[in-house]
């Protein structure tokens, strides 16, 4: 027997349903043939912790019906309700907050008074350089007769 | 009776809903367990079943046996869960634990015959998916169906939508590659313990 018929035999069912002839036409060629004896192995090693992952299962827990239920409900209650109302419930309070801040910042904008800085009139004041050179009353001013003799006045008082 | 109770279920009768799941949690558990090893995960796939099952109950025609309808859509809906997780690349003899090595050992060295131990199940179950990580989802539901649960190609068939032959291709392929990769394991093992 060919190497190719063991593997065959070993992949087109499961080592548990093989018939009585078919595993002694095996074992018996796997005495003979050491590649199809590890196959032989393998597969019987295969099928062992096949056998042992199917039968690790859960069993449910006494409370899954009563979470199904809600799950329904919930579900259930969210479908009843129209799409624009659902996306206007999530965007209520972004939505809201905007408003109320936008409001805010009119009422600031239009009911306080302006706030600029005055401007200081500088040719309208009394102690400006301009005025103080340009605007003096003529009458406050010396004329350069009386500035000349009053100099010399004060010279010949020193004398 | 199935129908029926279908029917009142459809018809918005609560309890008929609830007596459906009492009645078969246990067969969308099991076939959710097939696919996940941690109950958080078993859990949520059953309650996703039967949600979809609610809203599919006017599909039902009772020609078929209500448990079998909810495995087809227990299957379906734990195969579109697995689906989009990334597949373990496949693993070598030096990522087996301590326990899994000696486990094999003892099993090549004919030992499988004692009691199997809680600890043993576990080591072997571990083996069982890093064995099976190296399949589609689909070629491991059709392994672990005809190899683990007996189940026929044609309950398989109806189980999962697919036609008869392509569920003999999928478990002729996942057989041989599962035997390969276990193959493999025990050649490094040998190798292993020669050197």
């Amino acid at each position: 027997m060919k190497d190719k018929h063991i593997t065959e035999i070993l992949d087109r069912a499961s080592i548990g349903t093989l018939s009585e002839s078919e595993l002694n036409e095996i074992r018996a060629h796997a005495l003979e043939c050491m590649s199809c004896r590890d196959a032989f192995e393998a597969a019987r090693l295969s099928a062992v912790v096949i056998k042992n992952r199917v039968e690790a299962t859960f069993e449910p827990s006494p409370f899954f019906q009563t979470r199904v239920m809600a799950a329904l409900r919930e579900q259930q209650a969210v479908e009843s309700v129209p799409a624009m109302l659902r996306l206007w419930r999530s965007a209520k309070v972004l939505v809201s907050t905007m408003a109320v801040t936008t409001a805010a910042l009119a009422v600031v904008s239009f009911t306080q008074p302006s706030q600029t800085t005055p401007v200081i009139d500088q040719t309208a004041s009394a102690y400006s350089a301009y005025s103080v050179i340009m605007e003096q009353d003529a009458d406050d001013q010396m004329s350069y007769e009386q500035v000349l003799s009053t100099i010399y006045e004060d010279d010949d008082d020193a004398r | 009776m199935d129908l029926d109770l279908a029917r009142q279920a459809q018809a918005g009768d609560e309890s008929a809903f609830a007596e459906i799941v009492r009645r078969y949690s246990p067969r969308v558990f099991s076939v959710a367990s097939r696919f996940f090893r941690q109950r958080p995960l078993v859990e949520e796939a059953a309650q996703e079943v039967f949600l979809k099952a609610y809203t599919q109950l006017g599909s039902f025609e009772g020609r078929g046996s209500l448990e079998g309808w909810l495995t087809r859509i227990a299957t379906n809906t734990c195969l579109n869960m697995v689906r989009g997780a990334k597949r373990r690349p496949e693993f070598t003899v030096s990522d087996l634990t301590d326990d899994e090595q000696s486990w094999l050992e003892h099993q090549s060295a004919g030992d499988g015959g004692e009691p199997a131990s809680v600890e043993n199940t576990v080591v072997a179950t571990d083996l069982a998916d890093r064995l099976l990580s190296v399949l589609s989802p689909e070629d491991q539901q059709a392994l672990l169906m005809i190899d683990g649960e007996q189940a026929s190609i044609k309950e398989v068939a109806e189980a999962t939508g697919w036609s008869e032959s392509k569920v003999k291709v999928r478990a002729f392929r996942a057989r041989r590659k599962v035997r390969e990769a276990m193959e493999k394991l025990l050649s490094y093992k040998r190798a292993g313990s020669e050197r």
